[in-house]
């Protein structure tokens, strides 16, 4: 125990690197000591990189379908960068709004260069940025974690190149920064110097996280338990409690700023954040992930369908690493990971739970760390297990044709459909009704600033730069229906509006919106864009002209 | 939040009280990270935390020891401490007891020691007015040892320390070995338990950090110093408070090696003052001491900036510690009932973030230094040091103030802290208020 030296004064000591004690430890640490350091890692990391963002940037305008989501958020940080509070709507408190802050950086420089491109499609460039952290943090993350470079490499590579990763990490949502917050606690919680401020670091990373989207809170435990491994027995104490203090006093800043608005708790006239958090307790559910008609089937489905080899190789190699727990050091160090996919099954599992589609989000680094994790446990087994010192040559040739082939099969299956669906992402327009819609808007009405016209959030901003008053003049859809600041512009319901952009996400939920389905119903189409049921109509309301009332 | 547009008015400019506290909570809050950031020092990386530690004795001994021991109506707990010291395995070393020539109580028990065992040797401090710096000075030249130790007269010191201490003298090449000092007694009352968590962090972690930056107020025993090296250095300053402190400000500013190291067995196990009042006094004298040693500049020679900043934030620590006891509640209170923005709100409970930080690696302290020491602490001790925390800062703020109100009258006399333990009833507060 006492085999070190002691502290000593002068300059030019060297610093204080005792070997200390292993004893307690994860026992298993081959990871490089500074791997920005080490040639092979960066080379590996930078080449995979430059793929990652070579895929998922290419195209990223037009592809996938602006969804209403990303609108959303958008608009929010647009709202932020004007200084119009956390909204330009009343925030409700039904997301922490620090998710949209740090939208708001991103896009800062690139709005205020241009203002026209702060639109969604423009703006989906600045998610290369959290993709690239994120991958490379899985990279990193995986190396920590005591996996060999190349099945690092493939999980950076299953992390930013499954099609499922590209078509989600493209998109505005916040789901994608809160991973890129959560991957950054892993790794700080992994550091191999164990140091208490990257503990601390860790906690504080979970909690800008959790505020980023709050659904990372089910993730903390898993990332308690990697904390836990990679602590030393004789500072556990100090780290473990240091990174927990740190998560809960970041994450109180959310209550605290509501008590300071005065909207902690529900009351006359303002919003909460206590009607927030049950309003997102008590959604419906979407039924359950095995029943074959349920919203939740659905959405499993649409990720299935852009790629299988992530989600359901992920969880077989979950799968894998709790079965050999007792023997593969390699399930020991992936522990985090596995029980991360594993507490985000369950959840998706629920009946009676609510599924959205970017759901999976979180769980893609995971689903890749896992499945990297059981390719090496696998290649352990093939090239290592039962292998004595003299074995036979043609033995050890036998054991490397076998992997030659295991990988081969592997890559003969992955490969040509992932390409597909990468090419699909790097060429197809999904968005080219979007911007028509867009146009026209821009061009065939006389007086923007006097019209008013419901929306969904994707085209919100579009119009805003068009010269349609934001808020008001030009409308999210759901608003004239569920903002009461909104609808008490809106006396004569329907009659009062001039257009409405019948996009597919507006007739979905115009059958629960009055005023919406109302204004549909009272208007024709007068441009249609795309066809069937994706297409977008430009819906003129019958009484334009004569619409009194209203604040105009 | 309570808007008063009507308060504006008394209150000045929004804009420039939002300034205000914004500057003011920022910089609490840099202070109180950086003091936590050091406090923490030990516990950074495993690496660190097993570098704290004393080296394993090689058997070797080489170095010869002179422990001073200078004692002052102290005879209830004289004989033991010089007992418990000729215990040591050690077998190089001489013990010098000064007394006073006006103490004969303490004379007497120190001669009869002398005449049992030839290791111990008495010298008699003739000087009119007393202190410990001019009583150690007085011993100085009557060290035959390679190196000076000093003790406290009440000092419970471990058998082995002295072995450690030639160890790690002969490995680093050190000038000045410190060993740690421990208060056990924290279940005495709630400011003990304050007061023994203070020395745990102190000598377990910070201390460490100032012998790694080459800057260290040394402690008040249980300190170790190469002869020559002290009297090349004219020994302690006899003017000086915290001439304990003073001295390593002087050694490490001129270069000299400075070694800490803590292990919970080998410590010197000491009690907190009997009272409160005279935790206040001993507290005024320290941070009086501090003032004096800043003022003397000595730290000035240091070669690095950030030594030099580190030295003067050290030496000020108990006055910022005064003022930001009092200017945290006051800032909350501040962003909490004037209107000031959100934002600006916000930053003011920066400060708080630390203060609550500090609180629970205290509390995590507290429970390591249970373990460390095999005491059984209880839920109620948690308590206590949590509740008390406000308190203790009260006590520490009075400190700092009736500090600089001595020294700006120029009252520098030793306001000396009695020890009143269970074997040392019959010691009364003797010195607590010499007149000057």
């Amino acid at each position: 125990m006492t085999s070190t030296l002691p502290a000593v004064t002068t300059e030019k000591v060297p610093a204080q690197r005792q070997p200390a004690p292993t004893t307690g430890s994860t026992g298993r640490t081959v990871t490089p000591r500074r791997l920005r350091s080490s040639r092979p890692d960066l080379l590996l990391c930078g080449a995979l990189l430059v793929a990652i963002l070579a895929v998922q940037g290419w195209n990223i305008a037009d592809y996938p379908t602006l969804s209403d989501d990303e609108g959303t958020y958008l608009a929010q940080a647009w709202a932020v960068q004007q200084g119009r509070g956390l909204a330009h709507y009343t925030y409700w408190y039904d997301h922490p709004p620090l998710g949209w802050i740090q939208i708001a950086v991103l896009t800062w420089i690139p709005s205020w260069l241009s203002p026209g491109s702060m639109t969604v499609g423009s703006m989906r460039v600045v998610m290369l940025i959290v993709s690239a952290a994120s991958a490379v943090l899985v990279y990193v993350l995986a190396r920590r974690l005591s996996l060999p470079r190349w099945a690092a490499g493939l999980a950076m590579a299953l992390f930013g190149l499954s099609p499922l990763s590209v078509v989600l990490q493209r998109e505005i949502f916040l789901d994608n920064l809160a991973v890129m917050w959560t991957l950054l606690a892993f790794t700080l919680a992994a550091s191999p110097s164990r140091h208490l401020w990257h503990h601390f670091g860790a906690g504080l990373a979970a909690a800008t996280a959790v505020l980023t989207k709050e659904t990372m809170l089910v993730v903390l435990p898993a990332l308690f338990v990697t904390m836990w491994r990679h602590s030393h027995r004789d500072t556990r104490k100090f780290a473990m409690t240091g990174a927990v203090t740190a998560c809960a006093l970041i994450g109180f800043s959310y209550p605290l700023f509501a008590l300071l608005k005065g909207e902690l708790l529900p009351g006359g006239g303002h919003v909460s954040l206590w009607e927030g958090i049950t309003y997102q307790m008590t959604r419906p559910g979407s039924g359950s992930i095995l029943d074959q008609g349920s919203g939740s089937y659905g959405v499993l489905h649409s990720w299935l369908y852009y790629d299988r080899v992530l989600p359901l190789g992920g969880l077989a190699g979950a799968l894998l690493l709790v079965a050999t727990w007792r023997w593969s050091v390699t399930a020991r160090a992936l522990a985090g990971p596995a029980l991360t996919v594993a507490i985000l099954t369950g959840l998706a599992l629920r009946p009676s739970g609510y599924l959205p589609a970017m759901y999976v989000i979180q769980a893609l680094p995971f689903l890749a760390l896992v499945l990297a994790g059981g390719t090496a446990s696998v290649a352990q087994v093939v090239l290592r297990r039962w292998r004595a010192d003299g074995e036979k040559r043609y033995l050890t040739g036998g054991r490397y044709a076998l992997a030659a082939v295991l990988a081969l099969a592997a890559g003969a299956y992955v490969l040509p459909r992932w390409y597909d669906g990468d090419r699909t992402a790097v060429t197809a327009d999904a968005n080219a009704p979007y911007r028509s819609a867009s146009k026209w808007l821009s061009t065939e009405v006389a007086d923007p600033k006097d019209t008013r016209v419901l929306v969904d959030d994707a085209l919100w901003l579009d119009l805003v730069h068009d010269g349609y008053r934001p808020g008001l003049g030009v409308i999210w859809f759901y608003k004239a229906d569920l903002d009461p600041a909104v609808t008490k512009t809106l006396p004569h319901g329907w009659k009062d509006l001039d257009y409405v952009v019948a996009s597919p996400t507006v007739r979905r939920d115009a059958v629960d919106l009055p005023n919406v389905k109302a204004a549909i119903e009272h208007s024709k189409p007068v441009a249609t864009f795309g066809t069937g049921p994706d297409r977008i109509e430009i819906r003129r309301i019958k009484t334009t002209g004569t619409a009194v009332g209203g604040v105009r | 939040m309570l808007s008063r547009q009507g308060a504006l008015g008394i209150w000045g400019d929004l804009l420039l009280t939002s300034v205000f506290i914004a500057a003011v909570s920022l910089a609490l809050f840099w202070m109180a990270a950086f003091t936590l950031w050091w406090q923490m020092h030990a516990w950074r990386t495993p690496e660190v935390l097993a570098s704290t530690r004393f080296s394993r004795p090689d058997g070797d001994e080489h170095v010869s020891f002179s422990l001073l021991l200078p004692a002052r109506h102290e005879q209830a707990v004289l004989d033991h401490t010089i007992q418990r010291l000729l215990e040591s395995t050690h077998t190089d070393f001489e013990i010098i007891v000064i007394v006073g020539h006006d103490d004969p109580e303490t004379t007497a028990v120190a001669e009869a020691a002398a005449e049992r065992d030839p290791r111990v040797r008495v010298v008699v401090d003739t000087h009119e007015k007393k202190n410990k710096p001019k009583a150690m000075n007085t011993a100085l030249p009557h060290c035959r040892g390679d190196v000076v130790g000093v003790f406290d007269a009440e000092d419970q010191v471990h058998p082995e320390l002295l072995a450690h201490v030639d160890h790690a003298f002969r490995t680093t090449h050190a000038d000045v070995v410190q060993g740690g000092v421990q208060l056990i007694n924290f279940h005495s009352s709630w400011y003990s338990l304050r007061n023994c968590l203070e020395y745990f962090f102190w000598f377990r972690s910070r201390l460490h950090l100032h012998a790694q930056k080459g800057f260290i107020p040394l402690g008040g025993n249980t300190v170790f110093v190469r002869t020559d090296v002290l009297r090349e250095a004219d020994g302690w300053d006899p003017d000086c408070l915290a001439e304990d402190c003073d001295l390593g400000v002087r050694l490490s500013s001129v270069g000299k090696k400075v070694v800490v190291a803590y292990d919970s067995d080998m410590v010197t196990r000491e009690e907190t003052p009997g009272s409160l009042m005279s935790l206040l006094k001993q507290r005024t004298r320290w941070n009086q001491g501090f003032l004096q040693v800043y003022r003397k500049k000595d730290w000035r020679q240091l070669p690095g900036f950030g030594q030099r900043l580190l030295a003067r934030y050290t030496l000020m620590t108990p006055f910022l510690q005064a003022f930001s006891g009092v200017v945290i509640p006051l800032n909350a209170a501040v962003a909490l009932f004037l209107d000031v923005p959100v934002g600006i709100a916000f930053l003011t409970f920066l400060p708080l973030v630390t203060a609550a930080v500090t609180f629970v690696f205290e509390i995590v302290g507290l429970h390591d230094f249970g373990k460390q020491y095999g005491l059984r602490v209880r839920l109620v001790h948690y308590l206590k040091l949590v509740v008390g925390g406000p308190f203790y800062q009260v006590l520490l703020a009075g400190a700092a103030i009736r500090a600089v109100w001595r020294e700006q009258r120029g009252r520098n006399d030793w306001e000396l802290t009695s020890h009143v333990g269970a074997h040392l009833n019959d010691t009364a507060a003797i010195r607590e208020d010499v007149p000057a």
